[in-house]
């Protein structure tokens, strides 16, 4: 990766704070359990819901999204769960959510592709590929003429520059110097049919082509993914321009079209500190592209973090996700007869 | 149908792939567009044989379904056969304006010079989970625009049958198939056969009601006539096949026969097929009728995803017996 977009923030000189790499970690393993947990669900009660999990990608969303201020908003996708829980979501209400619950974040109307929470700030999580491209330019563009200073982020996957509306919303923007993120997240796997098919050599050409600023970042490693996102935001608020951001990451191996599969097993936050506990099918995976054990032996290697402090993370995670758990089985199904109602406002 | 074909069984999956197979075998400027034909569930595996008899004549195209649906139009135009999976229907919408602008409207508005015979396939129908933007049944829109032919099955035979139709013909048509029928399996004639459009079936004779069911509903309807058979009352079931044309003759008689009429269907009541197929006999046997005419449809309402709010809404058999009941009690004249 030759293109890594270090080199703004580098040029501003900034480094990122003790307590901001700690937080980080946390909230990534809160979505990194969060999402194991969902496994578990889909299993204990056999609903039907297709869950795509953001397993793999907890770098990107946990950075992206702590770069933002209140009152900036974002538009997610299908792969929803982790943008919610990095943006500060209640992951019981977004549990109860997949689990078709009253007390879900849409009152079981939505389910686990469209889990959107207002109050955290997002305005829409369609599964329609590309969908939160253009739904973004438009919250972009109402920004704008309010004249707030507040900007508008899309999250999308590589798949929504297949789409036309991946590229008209590109160009709209770019024309009408909107405060808009293109957050892009590549997960485009080579040698299984990939997820995306541009004849471009570059994903970034696209964009750039229509002249908005483009970076690359290594999608894995979340000081980098922060340091972009962070110079990113920072640069649209000043100048009202749109920027586009190429998050490179590997396809989670559990990651399945129907049905996700644990197959690298339940996280253990101690082969953070000790390798030799990486074993496996899927070692590469864990060892190389798992962005949360990789944060956690930077941390550890830079001795901000033991062992016994990531276990006490751990705990106070688990313990979080334990209430998540017990308030969305509590939550009641909706009552039938209520189906017919709330089409209109 | 040649009667004369022994039969053999075979999931509506395999119906359709092979109805694709005699179409490529015989005609070499046939091609297939999209990838998952056979959808991502149980039946995945059976659009295998299609990539291995076939190869690059099974284009696997990028996530570009209004693109997809332009490319097979244009490819028709200019001469070939073309099928065009879209997937679900609901992500077919991103295509509508190629459907309905370009492909609906190359033979009419070049005065007939030009023709596009191009099939579009898309799963429709509330499948389990799907929620709002997964589950929608839109073949009442479609047979709202003037141009295309709208097929829908409703077993192995007819979507084998319907198909091989539809790619010798010269039009488009959207085969809207219910994701729900895909494991379904049924008799199909082993021979290569067609079946003509607009020829609804009687997919069980009776003498109290007619219910004409469309797709997957069809089904439910056959269910609740063994329910209904329990309590004395004996339903006939009409499988119209395709929306445009529909066999609004075979309808009528049916009716003519009964006096009664229950129509169902998937998609949204209002403006539904349901509807035009009430409209119609409204009009052309209003006579015959004993009872007025019950629909049983979606209600107009998104289709949500928790499991008691998506089984509320969805059409089913016990609401067609239901709807056979009312008319039955309902009937003031006889």
């Amino acid at each position: 990766m030759d293109e890594v977009a270090a080199a703004p923030w580098d040029r501003q000189g900034g480094e990122i704070d003790t307590d901001t790499r700690v937080t980080l970690f946390e909230r990534m393993l809160l979505m990194r359990r969060f999402e194991e947990e969902v496994i578990a669900v889909a299993a204990a009660h056999k609903y039907i819901g297709r869950n795509h999990l953001y397993i793999g990608h907890e770098a990107t969303g946990a950075a992206v999204l702590a770069a933002l201020r209140p009152g900036d908003v974002a538009h997610t996708t299908h792969r929803n769960h982790g943008h919610l829980i990095a943006r500060g979501a209640d992951p019981g209400k977004a549990l109860a959510e997949i689990m078709g619950r009253e007390n879900g974040y849409n009152r079981g109307r939505g389910g686990t592709w469209h889990i959107c929470s207002r109050e955290v700030g997002f305005l829409s999580t369609s599964a329609m590929v590309g969908g939160s491209v253009g739904l973004a330019v438009g919250a972009g563009l109402a920004a704008q003429r309010a004249r707030r200073r507040t900007i508008s982020v899309a999250l999308f996957g590589d798949g929504a520059l297949d789409e036309g509306i991946g590229y008209e919303g590109l160009n709209f923007a770019s024309v009408f110097n909107l405060p808009v993120l293109f957050m892009c997240e590549n997960n485009a796997k080579t040698g299984q049919r990939p997820s995306s098919m541009l004849a471009a050599q570059s994903l970034l050409d696209v964009p750039r082509a229509l002249r908005i600023e483009s970076v690359l970042v290594n999608g894995v490693d979340v000081e980098a993914v922060y340091k972009t996102a962070t110079w990113a935001v920072e640069r649209i608020r000043r100048t009202g321009a749109p920027v586009f951001i190429e998050a490179k990451l590997e396809r989670w191996p559990g990651s399945h079209q129907l049905k996700p599969e644990l197959t690298t097993g339940r996280t253990n936050l101690r082969m953070g500190f000790d390798l030799s506990r990486i074993t496996g099918e899927h070692a590469d995976w864990i060892g190389q592209q798992d962005p949360v054990l990789r944060h956690l032996r930077i941390l550890a290697e830079a001795k901000v973090l033991t062992e016994a402090d990531a276990l006490a993370i751990d705990r106070r995670v688990d313990e979080q996700m334990k209430k998540a758990r017990a308030y969305a089985e509590a939550s009641p199904f909706p009552n039938p007869e209520s189906a017919p109602m709330g089409v209109f406002a | 149908m040649t009667a004369k074909s022994s039969m053999v069984e075979k999931s509506f999956a395999q119906a359709m792939v092979d109805a694709l197979a005699f179409t490529l075998r015989s005609e070499p400027n046939s091609i297939v567009i999209g990838r998952g034909l056979t959808g991502h569930g149980s039946e995945m595996n059976a659009e295998q044989s299609l990539h291995d008899e076939f190869g690059d004549r099974i284009i696997d195209p990028p996530t570009s379904e209004s693109l997809v649906v332009a490319v097979g139009t244009g490819a028709a135009t200019a001469g070939f056969k073309v099928f065009v999976h879209l997937g679900t229907a609901s992500f077919a919408f991103e295509a509508v304006n190629q459907i309905v602008n370009e492909a609906a409207n190359v033979h009419y508005m070049s005065g007939g010079q030009l023709t596009a015979p191009v099939v579009f396939q898309m799963y429709h129908g509330i499948r389990g989970g799907g929620g709002p933007q997964h589950s929608h049944s839109p073949q009442a829109m479609y047979a709202n625009c003037a141009g295309l032919h709208v097929l829908l099955p409703s077993s192995p035979a007819d979507v084998q049958g319907l198909l091989r139709t539809a790619m010798k013909a010269n039009n488009p048509a959207i085969l809207m198939n219910h994701s729900r029928l895909l494991p379904m399996r049924g008799p199909v004639p082993e021979d290569d056969f067609e079946i003509p459009f607009g020829t609804a079936d009687i997919k069980r004779a009776g003498r109290d009601v007619t219910v004409v069911a469309t797709s997957h509903m069809v089904n439910e309807a056959l269910k609740a006539a063994e329910a209904l058979a329990a309590d004395g009352i004996d339903i006939e079931v009409v499988d119209p096949r395709t929306a445009v044309p529909l066999d609004r003759e075979r309808i009528c008689a049916s009716v003519r026969k009964t006096g009664r009429l229950v129509v169902a269907d998937e998609a949204n009541l209002t403006c539904s097929i349901a509807s035009e197929i009430a409209a119609s006999v409204a009009e052309l046997a209003f006579d015959a009728l004993k009872a007025p005419i019950l629909r049983v449809a979606r209600p107009d309402v998104p289709i949500p995803y928790s499991p008691p709010l998506e089984k509320y809404l969805t059409p089913n058999a016990e609401k067609i017996a239901a709807a056979v009941k009312a008319v039955m009690g309902k009937s003031a004249r006889s």
